[in-house]
């Protein structure tokens, strides 16, 4: 198991002021899975994904106890940097947030903040990360128009490819098809599938029928907590407490 | 997310199942007492009433067919109704076993009864009584109450054997004239084949009982190890 954990979440408290959101999580985050969160609006799963790259920082009064060892090394040590932990663990939001600037420049973005200048390389390398976002044979031909004028799913999906362009090992996803429609929701979801062969991917979702379709495992949180953590098709077909039975058959939340 | 509406069907379809169980278990009493009792009339009642199984198990696929892809339940709400659609798929077939049972009946009252067998007694004690362990653990969905239905298969099996063996006896037993020896083997042969529609019955009976684990644990007990 040890070589195959991405992420080891030990005794995780988060505060926000005095409010504790988190409470004593301890997890593993497989490798190259896609790993689900769920649980009732407000239990803390976004809290908890912005806490595996340090996102929460960026929200003043915000406190972490506890330890998240990403390939070993906590991400909370004084020496780590920062800027360099998110283009490892990339962030995709529910909304689509493209820049108002041309869809090639979104997608090199990253690249250019990291100093990458040789253009040729650039062009390759926006190529490669539209390919894996499943966007590049609807955009190949306009990469020099607006971002803002792609459909809802496609900006999504640009979103993806930006977070793709600088390497990342990880991707975390906070319900990143929940302004979707079906259709582009179904592109999301297949795009997952592809994805998980070589990233490490944890999707907070608000759809237990998605988390059950794309992820390997899931994680029940529950006011803060997690209640249960388990391979997704036992998650679904029989949970270990009743807890989780209840929140997954729409006993309560 | 509460499914309030969904849980409602499901008690919905809880119920048909129960009812269908109820009207199998009538076909099963009243074909194994039409036998005992050597009452045609009632044989003919268990024939009749059949289709209104079958009418049932339609109606209980169709509703579990339509909550699963409308509803796409999850966990014991997902057992509950992959292990329904099983058992009436077996309660639909013990009601067959038992129109089957009916129909050898009629023919065996209009001819002279054969020496009774003893393990046919025993065999009708042994199916009725895993077929009501398994209704009555379906009906609290007690797992625990299933799983003492497959150890008892093994005596079904055997009484079978027992009945087959000796109406084998009874057919080799010389009797004068031809015609009489061919009633008394056709005769026999409806009798083996009545202990073997209650030896299925067993045996679907300890499927249910299977099924009922099922639903209530989320494990299979199928094809382990015997008790
Ligand atoms: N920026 C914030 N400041 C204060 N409290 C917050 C903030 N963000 C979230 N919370 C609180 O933390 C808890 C967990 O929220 P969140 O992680 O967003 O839950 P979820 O994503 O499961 O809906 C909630 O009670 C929420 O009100
Ligand atoms: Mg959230």
């Amino acid at each position: 198991m040890a070589s195959n954990v991405k992420f080891a979440v030990k005794k995780v408290d988060f505060y926000y002021g005095n409010f504790k959101a988190l409470d004593q999580i301890d997890m593993e985050i497989a490798q190259r899975q896609a790993t689900a969160l769920i649980g009732p609006s407000g239990c803390g799963k976004s809290t908890f994904l912005r806490c595996l790259n340090r996102m929460n920082d960026l929200i003043p009064g915000t406190r972490v106890e506890g330890e998240i060892l990403l390939d070993g090394q906590n991400i909370y040590d004084s020496d780590i940097d920062v800027v360099n932990l998110r283009r490892r663990v990339g962030m995709v939001f529910q909304k689509p947030n493209p820049f108002p600037k041309t869809i090639f420049e979104n997608v090199a973005y990253g690249l250019r903040v990291n100093g990458f200048k040789n253009k040729a390389a650039l062009r390759e390398s926006v190529e490669k990360s539209l390919l894996k976002a499943a966007l590049w044979d609807e955009v190949k031909d306009r990469l020099n128009n607006s971002a803002l004028g792609l459909s809802g799913g496609q900006q999504q999906r640009l979103c993806i490819a930006r977070a793709l362009a600088v390497e990342p090992d990880v991707l975390l996803m906070d319900e990143p098809a929940s302004a979707l429609d079906p259709i582009a929701t179904q592109k999301i979801e297949d795009l997952i599938h592809e994805l998980k062969n070589n990233y490490t991917i944890v999707i907070v979702t608000h759809n237990m029928q998605q988390a059950a379709r794309v992820s390997d495992i899931t994680a029940f949180f529950y006011m803060g907590r997690v209640v249960e953590t388990g391979e997704t098709e036992a998650l679904f077909t029989r949970p270990g407490l009743k807890q989780t039975e209840d929140y997954i058959t729409g006993r309560f939340g | 997310m509460e499914r309030q509406n969904f849980h409602r069907e499901l008690e919905n379809l809880r119920l048909t199942l129960y009812k269908m169980a109820a009207l199998t278990r009538q076909s099963f009493e009243k074909a194994t007492q039409a036998y005992l009792d050597r009452d045609d009339d009632l044989a003919q009642v268990v024939i009749d009433g059949d289709r209104e199984v079958n009418r049932i198990e339609l109606e209980i696929d169709r509703q579990s067919l339509r909550l699963l892809a409308l509803e796409q339940p999850m966990a014991r709400d997902l057992r509950m109704i992959v292990g329904i659609m099983r058992i009436s798929n077996d309660l639909e077939r013990i009601a067959d076993q038992s129109v089957n049972i009916a129909e050898r009946t009629i023919f065996l009252c209009q001819h002279p009864p054969l020496e009774p067998v003893a393990a046919m007694g025993h065999l009708i004690d042994i199916s009725k009584k895993m077929f009501n362990m398994a209704i009555s653990s379906m009906r609290e969905m007690d797992a625990k109450e299933a799983k003492k239905i497959p150890p008892l298969d093994d005596y079904a099996d055997e009484y079978n054997m027992q009945v087959l063996k000796s109406l084998i006896e009874v057919m080799a037993a010389s009797s004068p004239g031809f015609e009489k020896r061919v009633l008394k083997m056709r005769r026999s042969i409806q009798t083996i084949i009545i202990s073997r529609c209650l030896e299925r019955i067993a045996d679907l009976s300890t499927n249910i009982g299977e099924h009922v684990a099922f639903i209530a644990e989320g494990v299979n007990i199928k094809h382990q190890q015997k008790l």
